[in-house]
C-alpha cells in the first residue's frame, strides 16, 4: 500500500548526522595536523604532509557520500553476491600480492595508489548480511539461517584475521550486531557476549597457563602481559602504550591545548594513527575527550534514529551494520588507547590517519544518509 | 526480486533490538569515560610525573664561586663571565655566514669551524673561555644556530700572590689545590638548573615551558692574609732568592697571639691565572711526568714539606729546659768546641770552641754543646714530654690540605746520641710552619695556637655569616718561661747570631738557622732566621727559610736582614710603632 507511485512527498535528510560527520572529519584533519606534524616535518619536510593527504581523500570522500546519499541504496542488494566474492579476490590477491609496510602485508595497489582491502571487505560485509537478513527472514531464528549467515561472515572475518586480527574481530562484532538486531531471541547473543567477557577477564591467568605449557607462541602472550602491566614491560611493546598513557594522563581536566602535545614529538610513535585519541587527550583534556566521546554517542544514536525509521529492513540492516562498524571501532580503539584491552590496530574512526579507512567510512555514510533519504515524513 | 517489505511486522522487535545496541554502547561509552576520569585525575600526576621525567632535559646554571678576601677586604680571587659559543646545526640558517663570522671574530681558521658548523649533532661548542666582551660582540650580530653562553671562570686579580696558598680552580670551578680546596664547601655555591623539555631526539623544544632554579652563588672567604704584607714578602724573597740563586724561598709571617697567617710566601711562585703552564725549566733528564711536574709547581713547601730545622729549634730546647728547671738563664756551661755523647764527639759550629759562657750567652752564640747539655739533663723522657705538650709531634691543624707531619725519633729508639742531636736542632725533620708555630706558642705567653687564614664566610646574599674558631691549649709554658725566652730571643738579636735583624727603635727576638742538607757532604744548606717583635710583647713572628743558596749561608748573615728587611716595612704599617725612648744597645 505504502509501494504507491511516487508523489512528490517530503523526503527525510538527516543533517544532524551529515553535520556530525563533517565536524568529525574536519576534527579529525586539525588532530592529525596536530599529531604529525612533528614527524611529517622531519620525515617530508612539510608539516602538513599527512593532513594534507587526508585531507584530499576525505574530499573525495565527501563527495562521494553526497552523490550515494542521494541514490537510491535498494540496488546494493543486487549485487551482494558479487560483493562478497570481490571481498574473496580481494583478500586473497592481498595476501598473495599484497604490499607489506610496517612488516603487514595489508596493502594493495602500487606505491602511489594503494588501499587497504579490509575497509571494502566490512562494506561488502555489511551489505551482505543486510540483504541474507532480508532474504531468510524468519528463519535467522533457525539453525540453517544462522549458518547461512555466519558462512558469509566467518570465512571472510578469518582470511581477514590471518593479517589483520583487529579487522577481523571488528567483521564478527559487525556480523553479530546485525544477527542481533535481526534475530527475535537474545539468550543466545547475551551468552555470547557474556562468555566474550569472561575470556577478556580472565586472559591474563589462562595466557600464563598457556605460556606455561607452551601452547601460545611468546610475541601473541606480551600482548596479554603488556596489557595487565604495562610499565614492567617497557620495552617489549609496553612502550606504545605507557607512551599512550602518559599523554593521557599528562592531559589532566583541560589538556596543555591545541598543539601542546610533548608525547607527539617522537614519544607516541604513530601519533597520527591508532593512538590519536592519547594526543586528543593530552591536548584537550579529559573535558575534550568525553565531548568526542559524547560526540560520537551522537552518531550513534542517528543511527538509531535512522534504523528504527527506515522505510523497509533492508535499509535498517544496513544502518545497523554501519552503526555496528562506528561504535565497535570507536568503543575499542577507545579501551586499547587507555589500556583497558589488550593493545592491537584499531583507528579511530574520522580521526585516524589512513585514506582507505575515510573513504569508505565515507561510503558507509552516504549509504546511511541515502537511507535516511528514503524515510518519508509523516504530514 | 527482494521483499523489501516482508518483515515489517517485526519492526518494534527490531526497535528494541537496535535501541539495545545503542544502550550497550552508552553504557561501554560511560565505562572508557569512567577510565578516563581515572587516568585523566587521580593517575594524572603519576603520569605527568612519568612524562616529564621523560621530556625533561636539565641544564645547570653555574653558580658564582665565593670570593676570597684579604683581611682588609681586598679581593684575591675573583669570577670573571667568559662565554662558550656553540652552534646548533638544525638551527643555523646561513652556514657561510656564520661560519665567516665566528671563524674571523675567534681567530679559529675556517675549516675547523666549517667540520664544527656543518657536523650534525644537537651542539657542538666552538669556543670555550671567550672574553665577555667578544662574546656579546658575537651576540650582537644575532647569527640564527649561534648561542653565547655565559659562565664564570677564576680569576687572579694578583696573579702569582700567594699562588700556592689561594690555590686555583679547575673546569668545573671546582677548588685544585689551597684554600680553593680547602673551603671548597663553602665557596662554590650551589647550581641552578634550567628545565627544559625535549623531543624524544633530545633536542630541546623552543618556547616549551621552562622551570628555572636559581643558583646560589657561593660565599665568600675572608682570609688572614693582607695583600701589602704578602706582595712586600713575596719582593723580598723574590730579591733574596735571585741574589743568593737559591732554589727556593719561603716566609711565613704570623700573629703569634692566635695564629692568623698574614702572609706566606713560596718562591717562585706560579701564575693563578695560568696554573697549567710550567714556571721552571725541567732539568736535563728529568722523566718525570707532567703532572709530577705541575704537582712540584704547586706544592706549598712551608706545609706540604719537612726540613731539618737546626738552631732555630734551639728556642725549643730552651724553653724546655727553663720550663723543666734542668736549667737557668745564668748557668755556666763550658765550650771546648765538642761535646762528646757516648762514643759519639760532636762538634760546635766554632771549632775553637766558646769556653766558659752562661745558657743567655750560650743561646746567643747558638752554642750546640750547651744545648747537648741541656737537652741531656733533661733526658729522652721528660725532652718528649714537653714535645708532646708544645704540640710539636702532630700537625698544626693549619686549613690547608696536605700538610706534612713531623719525623722524629721513636721515643723508645731515641739513645743519648739522638737526644744530643736533635737538642740542637738534627736528625728529624719537621715543617717551617710547625716551627714557627711552635715559637709563637712559646713567646705569646704559653698558647699553643692554631696557625690557619680562614677568618670568616659571608654568603652571597650577606645573610649567613660564619666565624672560623680554632683550638688554643692554653700553658704549653709558664708565663715566666715565656717571658725569659722572650729577653734571651731579644738578646740574641740585640748582641748574639741574630743581630742583623736588628732595627732601630725596635726591640726584635729572634734565633738564627744554619743546617746543611742530607747528604752533608753535598754542602748544601738551608739558612733561616725566625724573628718577632716587638720582643716584650709579640705581635707578629715570621720565619724566612733560604733553600740552597749559593755562596754565603749563614742564616744570620742572609736571612737575618731579608726578615729585617720586611719587618722595617710592615711594623710601622701594623701600627706597631717604633719606641722612641732609649732602647737599651748593646755594648
Amino acid at each position: 500500500m505504502e509501494a504507491a507511485p511516487r508523489k512528490r512527498s517530503q523526503r527525510f535528510y538527516d543533517y544532524s548526522l551529515l553535520f556530525t560527520i563533517v565536524f568529525l572529519m574536519i576534527f579529525g584533519l586539525i588532530m592529525i595536523y596536530s599529531s604529525s606534524s612533528y614527524r611529517a616535518q622531519i620525515d617530508y619536510g612539510n608539516p602538513a604532509y599527512f593532513m594534507i593527504r587526508q585531507g584530499l581523500i576525505a574530499a573525495v570522500g565527501l563527495v562521494a557520500m553526497i552523490v550515494i546519499s542521494k541514490l537510491d541504496y535498494h540496488w546494493y542488494a543486487r549485487v551482494w553476491q558479487l560483493g562478497i566474492l570481490l571481498a574473496w579476490g580481494m583478500m586473497i590477491a592481498v595476501s598473495l600480492f599484497g604490499r607489506t609496510i610496517n612488516g603487514r602485508r595489508r596493502w594493495l595497489g602500487t606505491k602511489s595508489l594503494s588501499f587497504q582491502p579490509t575497509e571494502f571487505v566490512k562494506i561488502a560485509v555489511i551489505v551482505a548480511m543486510a540483504a541474507l537478513i532480508v532474504r531468510i527472514g524468519k528463519d535467522i531464528d533457525r539453525f540453517a539461517g544462522k549458518f547461512r549467515a555466519m558462512l558469509i561472515v566467518l570465512p571472510l572475518a578469518l582470511i581477514v584475521a590471518l593479517n589483520n586480527l583487529s579487522s577481523g574481530i571488528i567483521i564478527v562484532g559487525i556480523g553479530f550486531v546485525m544477527m542481533f538486531v535481526a534475530s527475535k531471541r537474545k539468550i543466545d547473543y547475551i551468552f555470547c557476549v557474556a562468555a566474550a567477557a569472561l575470556v577478556l577477564i580472565f586472559a591474563g591467568p589462562v595466557c600464563k597457563a598457556l605460556a606455561g605449557m607452551g601452547i601460545l607462541k611468546e610475541y601473541q602472550l606480551t600482548r596479554i602481559f603488556v596489557w595487565m602491566d604495562p610499565e614492567a614491560y617497557p620495552m617489549d611493546g609496553g612502550f606504545q602504550v605507557l607512551q599512550g598513557l602518559y599523554a593521557i594522563g599528562s592531559g589532566g581536566l583541560f589538556g596543555k591545548g591545541l598543539g601542546q602535545s610533548i608525547q607527539k614529538m617522537g614519544f607516541v610513535p604513530e601519533a597520527q594513527n591508532d593512538m590519536i585519541f592519547s594526543i586528543i587527550c593530552e591536548e584537550l583534556g579529559l573535558f575534550g575527550a568525553i565531548c568526542l566521546i559524547l560526540m560520537f554517542m551522537f552518531m550513534i544514536y542517528r543511527f538509531m534514529v535512522i534504523a528504527g525509521n527506515a522505510p523497509d529492513l533492508f535499509g535498517s540492516m544496513i544502518v545497523v551494520g554501519v552503526m555496528g562498524h562506528i561504535a565497535i571501532q570507536v568503543i575499542l580503539n577507545i579501551a586499547v588507547v587507555t589500556n583497558t584491552i589488550p593493545n592491537t590496530g584499531i583507528t579511530l574512526p574520522f580521526i585516524s590517519y589512513g585514506g582507505t579507512s575515510i573513504l569508505f567510512l565515507m561510503v558507509e555514510m552516504g549509504m546511511v544518509l541515502s537511507v535516511s533519504n528514503q524515510i518519508k515524513l509523516e504530514k | 526480486m527482494f521483499d523489501w517489505w516482508a518483515m515489517n511486522r517485526n519492526i518494534s522487535s527490531h526497535r528494541r533490538k537496535i535501541c539495545a545496541v545503542c544502550l550497550i554502547c552508552l553504557l561501554l561509552s560511560s565505562v572508557l569515560i569512567g577510565r578516563l576520569c581515572y587516568l585523566m585525575i587521580f593517575r594524572s600526576e603519576h603520569y605527568s610525573q612519568m612524562a616529564e621525567d621523560l621530556h625533561q632535559r636539565e641544564r645547570t646554571i653555574k653558580a658564582a664561586r665565593g670570593r676570597i678576601l684579604d683581611r682588609n677586604g681586598v679581593v684575591i680571587a675573583d669570577n670573571r663571565t667568559v662565554c662558550t659559543i656553540s652552534v646548533i646545526h638544525n638551527q643555523i640558517e646561513d652556514p657561510e655566514q656564520v661560519t665567516d663570522i665566528l671563524s674571523r671574530e675567534l681567530g679559529i681558521p675556517q675549516e675547523e669551524v666549517r667540520a664544527r658548523v656543518e657536523k650534525y649533532s644537537s651542539r657542538e661548542i666552538i669556543d670555550t673561555n671567550v672574553d665577555k666582551e667578544l662574546g656579546d660582540r658575537i651576540r650582537s650580530f644575532r647569527l640564527a644556530g649561534v648561542k653565547v653562553d655565559e659562565d664564570y671562570k677564576r680569576y687572579y686579580p694578583y696573579g702569582s700572590l700567594a699562588s700556592r696558598v689561594l690555590g686555583f680552580t679547575g673546569g668545573d670551578n671546582q677548588g685544585i689545590i689551597g684554600l680553593e680546596v680547602e673551603y671548597e664547601e663553602y665557596l662554590k655555591g650551589r647550581n641552578g638548573l634550567i628545565l627544559t623539555m625535549a623531543d624524544a631526539a633530545g633536542v630541546e623544544l623552543e618556547n616549551a615551558f621552562e622551570e628555572r632554579v636559581e643558583p646560589e652563588a657561593g660565599a665568600d672567604l675572608t682570609v688572614s692574609l693582607d695583600v701589602n704584607i704578602q706582595t712586600y714578602a713575596q719582593q723580598a724573597a723574590q730579591k733574596v732568592m735571585e741574589e743568593k740563586n737559591a732554589k727556593r724561598v719561603s716566609v711565613i709571617i704570623m700573629d703569634p697571639r692566635d695564629g692568623e697567617i698574614l702572609a706566606m710566601v713560596n718562591v717562585p711562585e706560579f701564575d693563578l691565572n695560568d696554573p697549567f703552564t710550567l714556571n721552571f725549566e725541567p732539568e736535563e733528564g728529568d722523566m718525570s711526568s707532567r703532572q709530577d711536574l705541575l704537582n712540584r709547581m704547586w706544592r706549598n713547601p712551608a706545609i706540604n714539606d719537612t726540613y731539618e730545622p737546626g738552631s732555630t729549634f734551639k728556642i725549643v730546647t730552651a724553653a724546655a729546659g727553663l720550663e723543666s728547671g734542668v736549667v737557668g738563664i745564668n748557668d755556666h756551661f763550658s765550650c771546648p768546641g765538642y761535646r762528646i755523647v757516648e762514643d759519639r764527639k760532636i762538634r760546635c759550629h766554632k771549632t775553637s770552641g766558646h769556653g766558659g759562657e752562661t745558657f743567655l750567652q750560650a743561646t746567643m752564640n747558638s752554642c750546640n754543646p750547651v744545648f747537648i747539655d741541656v737537652g741531656q739533663r733533661m733526658g729522652v723522657d721528660t725532652y718528649y714530654s714537653y714535645f708532646t705538650r708544645f704540640g710539636l709531634l702532630g700537625k698544626t691543624g693549619v686549613d690547608l690540605p696536605g700538610e706534612a707531619a713531623t719525623i722524629m725519633h721513636r721515643k723508645d729508639s731515641m739513645g743519648l746520641v739522638e737526644l744530643a742531636t736533635v737538642s740542637f736542632g738534627q736528625s728529624f725533620q719537621i715543617t717551617p710552619l710547625q716551627l714557627i708555630t711552635t715559637a709563637a706558642s712559646i713567646v705569646n705567653g704559653g698558647k699553643r695556637v692554631t696557625p690557619h687564614f680562614g677568618i670568616r664566610s659571608v654568603s652571597g646574599d650577606g645573610e649567613r655569616i660564619h666565624e672560623f674558631s680554632y683550638p688554643v691549649m692554653e700553658g704549653i709554658v709558664s708565663e715566666k718561661t715565656s717571658e725569659t725566652m722572650r729577653y734571651m730571643l731579644e738578646m740574641v738579636v740585640a748582641e748574639g747570631g741574630g743581630r742583623n735583624a736588628a732595627m732601630e727603635g725596635y726591640r726584635i727576638g729572634g734565633k738564627t738557622a744554619t743546617s746543611e742538607k742530607l747528604p752533608r757532604s753535598s754542602n748544601k744548606y738551608i739558612s733561616s732566621f725566625l724573628g718577632f717583635a716587638p720582643a716584650d710583647d709579640p705581635q707578629v713572628i715570621a720565619l724566612i727559610i733560604i733553600d740552597e743558596p749559593e755562596g754565603v749561608y749563614y742564616g744570620g748573615t742572609i736571612a737575618a736582614p731579608v726578615i729585617k728587611d720586611i719587618f722595617e716595612n710592615i711594623l710601622p704599617y701594623l701600627g706597631i710603632e717604633a719606641e722612641q725612648t732609649e732602647q737599651e744597645s748593646g755594648s
